[in-house]
């Protein structure tokens, strides 16, 4: 039974009705139908062989009455007499042939016209035997007799013709009677008769016939209603597997038999409702696939569209923590892929680094009931040793429907770009303290030096104001710088724009740095060509340039060690280059170094004091010349910051200006 | 005497603060930055160690760290800081014994600091300071 389901479900996971399954039932059902059949045709042919040897048996009796006693009164012409009887006698009763038999064994007369061959030579021997029944009909022996062979097997009549009947109308007797041997003056009728039994007369006869017809009638609409419903149920679903899918479940429970036929039916049922299964999943995808496609069609569409521009991660979660909607930035925040996620439930999903954080974050967040606790977290997802920092704001926002107490909406955005410049902002105030703490411990020391009285050296006191005018100097740049990163930040720089004599500002700055480098006992050389045109610009601004970029080599290069500024023109721009061989910037680095605030990722510069504002300040103001800073260096080889500065360009904005002014 | 190292990168502070020291009678060993001062410290018997937060090469915290972990001495240890991240260092100050001393600080109020620090080593009748190896 297991193979026969396993079968009939291969039949059905098919994608075509195989033809034999419907040969199959047309042929259950002919064998069926030929059973029933054989058994009312034997039904019928008995009771109906019956009637016909009654029937067969009076009207004999009758013709050997007239025979005998035409045979009694004719002596010479009888042959032909005999002839005429026989003649009659056929048409009377269905005989498949008939004869008459004298004593010693030759055929007066035959039935021969009808053309049978299968009739014996010789009169037939009866043996006692084969005689069946023995009637004694007015004085005729009539047998019934088995026959020697299948031709003679219904029955044989002989009767014995004689010389002088009785009475005719002393109809018949059942006494046995043993057939004689046959005499010399006997004759003898012999008939075999037709087995044809519907032919036979008689109400009760054709009664029966009718009765094994209307049954076989009645079989084969029941066969063929059976028949016809199952071959229809097989072409509909052939036909079906092709028809618009939405009428499938219907047509299927259509399909469906009254439970009348045992087996079989119970097993198509089970076949309908495995089929009925199967369409209900492919419905089902059907219809996820035509909602989304309708989504995209209707405004639904732009709305899914515009959730997937959002750079702001959201995931939309239903009834049983079913995670109906996640736009593209959820998934590209969390590493997940849409197809992953669809149709996930939060028992089920999985992630890995923040949306494993998500996750657990809200598992926790739901609560007994099945319904979601407004959240707002922020997740901290950095490396540990990275210098980037990765966070995100996780909001878990429950929504308030009281049908469906599990729906929220997870909003998710990457804050890391706030938390890295809030930790670049508080580096700065701390550098900004400590630089500001510097200048203001010497100024202090340095005052109550020369406040104590202890030291009254001269020595030590001009010693006491140099430092403290040095600092203040020190002090008031550092302001400045901040003051300058506030008002670039505002985008207000107002360029002083004036004839620059770029030797002379670059000879200043090297002068300006000059205490620095004494210190560590750095060589700072300065190359330029002898006769330079002067270049339009903000003299103090580009000086604060210089100073930046003087300071950041004096201050990355050990001791005894040498920084080169060089100055040369190309087509129409000024390029000053200022090389030290210090500790060098590694390649990644590059672009940081020039952000607000930011400073290199290494030991070495972290060690040393500054704010990450020089870098920042020097770009930002030779951009606004209209120039550009360029930066070559490698970790360990020393670093070459060049300045490229428009010579042309500045002029021609030096005339707008002007033209600006006189209009 | 006794005999003081003074750390700092900044040369000013190093000069102002040697100039007092030296005045209220220590002798006074100067250090730009920490590979000097470990130099010093290895050639040196000390009792008192004032050195900078930042300075190159070797910072402060890094001194003290080799100080007392490599070399075992528990020389006292001023450390003189600008910084802000006061959690940072006075872990690392409890950890390692060391003084924080904030800057800007008042050169007569350290000195006198210095003098106290050396009066109560010396009250218990113990040797004052421990020396480097």
């Amino acid at each position: 039974m297991a193979s026969v389901m396993q079968s009939l479900r291969r039949f059905l996971t098919a994608e075509e009705v195989p033809r034999w399954f419907g040969l199959s039932i047309v042929l259950i059902y002919l064998v069926g139908l030929g059973t029933i059949a054989q058994y009312g045709m034997d039904h019928a042919r008995e009771g109906g062989v019956r009637q016909v040897q009654r029937a067969s048996l009076y009207a004999i009796h009758l013709l050997a009455d007239r025979l005998s006693r035409t045979v009694s009164t004719e002596t010479i012409d009888r042959s032909v007499r005999h002839q005429a009887a026989l003649r009659e006698f056929a048409a009377v009763i269905p005989l498949r042939w008939v004869r008459m038999v004298d004593g010693d064994g030759s055929v007066v007369a035959s039935s021969s016209e009808r053309g049978r061959t299968d009739r014996p030579a010789a009169p037939v021997r009866i043996s006692t035997d084969a005689v069946l029944e023995t009637w004694r009909i007015a004085g005729l022996e009539v047998f019934s007799v088995s026959g020697e062979n299948d031709k003679f097997g219904e029955l044989f009549v002989r009767v014995r013709v004689s010389e002088r009947p009785e009475d005719a109308s002393s109809v018949l007797t059942s006494d046995k009677v043993e057939p004689e041997e046959a005499g010399a003056e006997s004759l003898w009728l012999e008939a075999y008769l037709l087995p044809e039994p519907i032919r036979a007369t008689g109400w009760a006869g054709r009664a029966k016939t009718l009765t094994t017809v209307l049954i076989l009638l009645g079989a084969l609409f029941v066969v063929y209603r059976c028949l016809r419903e199952q071959l229809r149920g097989v072409s509909h679903i052939a036909q079906r597997l092709q028809l618009p899918r939405e009428r499938l479940e219907d047509d299927l429970h259509s399909l469906r038999l009254a439970d009348t036929m045992g087996g079989v039916t119970t097993i198509w049922n089970e076949l309908i409702d495995l089929t009925q299964r199967q369409a209900e999943a492919v419905l089902r995808a059907d219809a996820n696939r035509e909602l989304s496609q309708a989504l995209e069609k209707s405004g639904g569409g732009a709305l899914a569209q515009a959730f997937s521009a959002l750079p702001d991660g959201i995931i939309y979660v239903t009834e049983e923590s079913r995670f109906d909607y996640v736009n593209s930035s959820a998934c590209r925040l969390l590493g997940w892929k849409e197809e992953d996620i669809a149709d996930q439930s939060l028992a089920t999903a999985e992630g890995k680094g923040v949306a494993g954080k998500i996750l657990d974050l809200m598992r926790d967040a739901l609560t007994a009931d099945g319904s979601f606790e407004e959240r707002s977290v922020t997740l901290d997802a950095s490396d540990d040793d990275a210098s980037d920092h990765t966070a995100y704001r996780v909001r878990i926002l429950p929504l308030q429907r009281a049908q469906h107490p599990g729906e929220c909406v997870v909003l998710i955005r990457d804050v890391s770009q706030q938390v890295r410049s809030e930790k670049a902002r508080e580096e700065f105030i701390t550098q900004v303290t400590h630089e500001l703490r510097t200048p203001l411990t010497n100024i202090r020391a340095y005052t109550e030096t020369l406040s104590s009285g202890m030291f009254d050296d001269p020595k030590v006191i001009t010693e006491c104001y140099n430092v403290i005018t040095k600092e203040t100097r020190r002090l008031s740049r550092l302001v400045e710088d901040v003051l300058s990163i506030s008002q670039m930040e505002v985008g207000n720089i107002d360029l002083q724009v004036s004839d620059v004599d770029l030797k002379a500002l670059l000879s200043e700055g090297i002068r300006d740095v000059r205490g620095l480098s004494d210190e560590k006992n750095i060589d700072i050389q300065l190359e330029c060509p002898a006769k330079i045109e002067p270049l339009q610009g903000d003299r103090d601004k580009l000086a604060v340039v210089m100073n930046n970029l003087l300071g950041n080599a004096i201050k990355y290069t050990p001791e005894n060690g040498q920084v080169i500024v060089t100055l040369h023109f190309a087509a129409d721009t000024a390029v000053v280059s200022v090389k030290d061989n210090g500790i060098g910037i590694a390649p990644e680095d590059h672009d940081r170094i020039f952000e607000k605030f930011q400073r290199a990722d290494d030991r070495e510069v972290l060690n040393q004091t500054g704010t990450g504002i020089g870098l920042f300040t020097a770009r930002e103001l030779v951009r606004r010349h209209r120039g550009e800073i360029e930066l070559v260096s490698e970790k360990g080889m020393g670093s070459t910051f060049i300045i490229h500065l428009p010579h042309q360009v500045t002029r021609a904005h030096k005339v707008t200006q002007n033209r600006e002014e006189a209009s | 005497m006794h005999r003081i190292l003074v750390a700092d990168d900044e040369a000013a502070i190093l000069r102002v603060l040697a100039m007092w020291l030296t005045r209220n009678g220590f002798e006074v060993f100067e250090a730009r930055d920490g590979v000097e001062a470990l130099a010093i410290i290895d050639s040196e018997p000390l009792d008192l160690i004032i050195s900078d937060m930042n300075m190159p090469r070797l910072d402060g915290l890094e001194l003290v760290r080799l100080l007392r972990e490599t070399r075992h001495a528990q020389t006292p240890f001023i450390l003189l800081s600008a910084r802000s991240d006061r959690a940072r260092l006075s872990e690392m100050t409890s950890r390692f014994d060391v003084r924080l001393y904030p800057k800007p600080f008042v050169p007569s109020r350290l000195v006198a600091d210095i003098q106290a620090l050396f009066a109560a080593a010396a009250d218990p009748n113990e040797c004052p300071a421990g020396r480097s190896v």
